[in-house]
């Protein structure tokens, strides 16, 4: 049974595809010289398709809220559903469009589309893993006594899928950086780390508000 | 049919590259789920009777039922998961791939149990106790886990993103299949016990009784939960 879910790959991503060679061409240049390019990281062909896939990436991570709702049952389902999906939600509503205006003012020639195309992609692979934990996840919630031991697998689960969402951002965006000069590299390198400490932290904030993680149901 | 199923079973143990090569290939699948499934049946279920032979009578059978359900939940819980880290780690199999690989790895480590079964069963009939035959079983599974992620590795890719992934899943085995193993005790059996329960009523849990143990291992009082010294001192168990 082949699996319908989008590719992972950043080969098959039609947005964030390699530099064209003329851009090549033109980064050799002094840094002055960049700020006249245009934006030359393609547009997505379809933004519809980048949306889809943040709302599946969103969908998914709903079950495994779900999963852990079902510890208690009844409304705790909706309130872990929601939470799960809210941390993914923030570091892609909230953080990308920072990230994309920081990048922008140091000159890294990114579009918004791409910017689009990235969020999608990590929160999407994200979700799918929340999504396959959330069968091992559903049992340990339900079975598990203590709620100590209930968090800390919750949290597990929920690191795990956060640092496989970064890997694939990580993984999208290496094609682009690695083309610039050497400067922008370097830029582009420093507001990416602070961007993944970021959005660890907020990621682990919004989270923080699943009742299975206080200690509660 | 009957042909392949025993190549398939004989690949098992002989050539897990060959087994690891037909998941990924995307061929016809079904002699290496049918010979999969029968070791994981057979061999599991063996090891199980041979762990309750420290009980006897109806445990034998009870256990011989429930390690093979054990194994099998436990696949069911734990494949979703290891499709979702290697597709999000940049390893994609085919689902149906996945499926046989996990499978024909639980199936390798069935065969690595039933390998193990009449040591097992000495040691109990020369009247070894409680706790090193709990030890006993726990490097039996440990032995049988590292066959079976030995195969998983082979079919991911023997690299390091492989060995990360094999490393992920392999973590989420162990909790979700010692949980799912916690919830069908016992296996052993009290060998004093009127009646053979075939499940125990809930009482704590796989992470609670390592939560107790490392508790207690580290100078803690608090002992584990479900673990009563006397019982162990006696052999009187309900694992």
């Amino acid at each position: 049974m082949e699996q319908s879910f989008p590719a992972l790959s950043p080969d098959q991503a039609p947005a964030l595809r390699a530099l064209p060679e003329s851009f090549a061409e033109a980064t050799s240049e002094p840094l002055s010289s960049v700020e006249a390019l245009p934006l030359t990281l393609p547009e997505p062909e379809d933004a519809r398709h980048d949306f889809a896939r943040l709302a599946a990436g969103l969908g998914f991570a709903a079950v495994y809220g779900l999963a852990l709702g079902a510890r208690a049952g009844g409304m705790s389902l909706v309130r872990h559903s929601l939470a799960a999906s809210a941390g993914l939600g923030a570091v892609a509503l909230l953080g990308v469009p920072s990230l994309f205006v920081l990048l922008a003012l140091a000159n890294v020639p990114v579009s918004p589309g791409a910017m689009l195309a990235m969020a999608a992609r990590a929160s999407s692979s994200a979700g799918f893993v929340l999504a396959g934990l959330a069968p091992s996840a559903a049992l340990l919630a339900v079975t598990v006594q203590s709620a100590e031991a209930t968090a800390s697998i919750a949290s597990a689960g929920l690191a795990l899928a956060g640092a496989i969402g970064m890997y694939q951002m990580l993984r999208t965006v290496r094609p682009l950086v690695s083309t610039l000069p050497f400067q922008l590299r370097l830029k582009s390198y420093a507001l990416l780390s602070a961007f993944g400490v970021f959005a660890v932290l907020l990621a682990a904030r919004v989270w923080s508000a699943l009742p299975i993680l206080q200690g509660g149901r | 049919m009957n042909n392949e199923v025993f190549e398939a079973l004989d690949e098992l143990l002989r050539s897990p590259r060959a087994v690891a090569e037909r998941t990924r290939s995307g061929g016809d699948l079904r002699p290496l789920f049918v010979a999969s499934l029968s070791a994981l049946s057979l061999g599991a279920g063996v090891f199980g009777a041979t762990l309750a032979t420290s009980r006897g009578g109806l445990q034998l059978l009870y256990s011989g039922l429930k390690l093979p359900l054990a194994l099998i939940a436990t696949l069911l819980l734990v494949v979703p998961a290891f499709h979702a880290i290697s597709a999000g780690l940049g390893r994609r199999l085919s689902f149906s791939g996945m499926v046989g690989l996990t499978l024909a790895a639980a199936g390798r480590g069935a065969l690595v149990l039933v390998a193990l079964s009449p040591l097992v069963w000495l040691s109990f009939d020369r009247g070894l106790s409680y706790a090193p035959g709990v030890l006993l079983a726990t490097a039996c599974y440990a032995l049988a886990g590292l066959a079976a992620l030995g195969l998983v590795l082979r079919g991911i890719g023997f690299d390091a993103r492989g060995f990360v992934i094999v490393t992920l899943f392999g973590a989420v085995v162990l909790v979700t299949g010692g949980q799912t193993a916690w919830m069908f005790r016992p296996f052993l059996g009290r060998p004093g016990a009127a009646s053979v329960p075939f499940f125990r009523g809930r009482q704590g849990s796989f992470l609670d009784a390592i939560q107790g143990s490392a508790a207690a291992t580290l100078g803690g009082n608090r002992p584990a939960p479900d673990v009563n010294s006397s019982e162990l001192r006696s052999g009187d168990d309900s694992r």
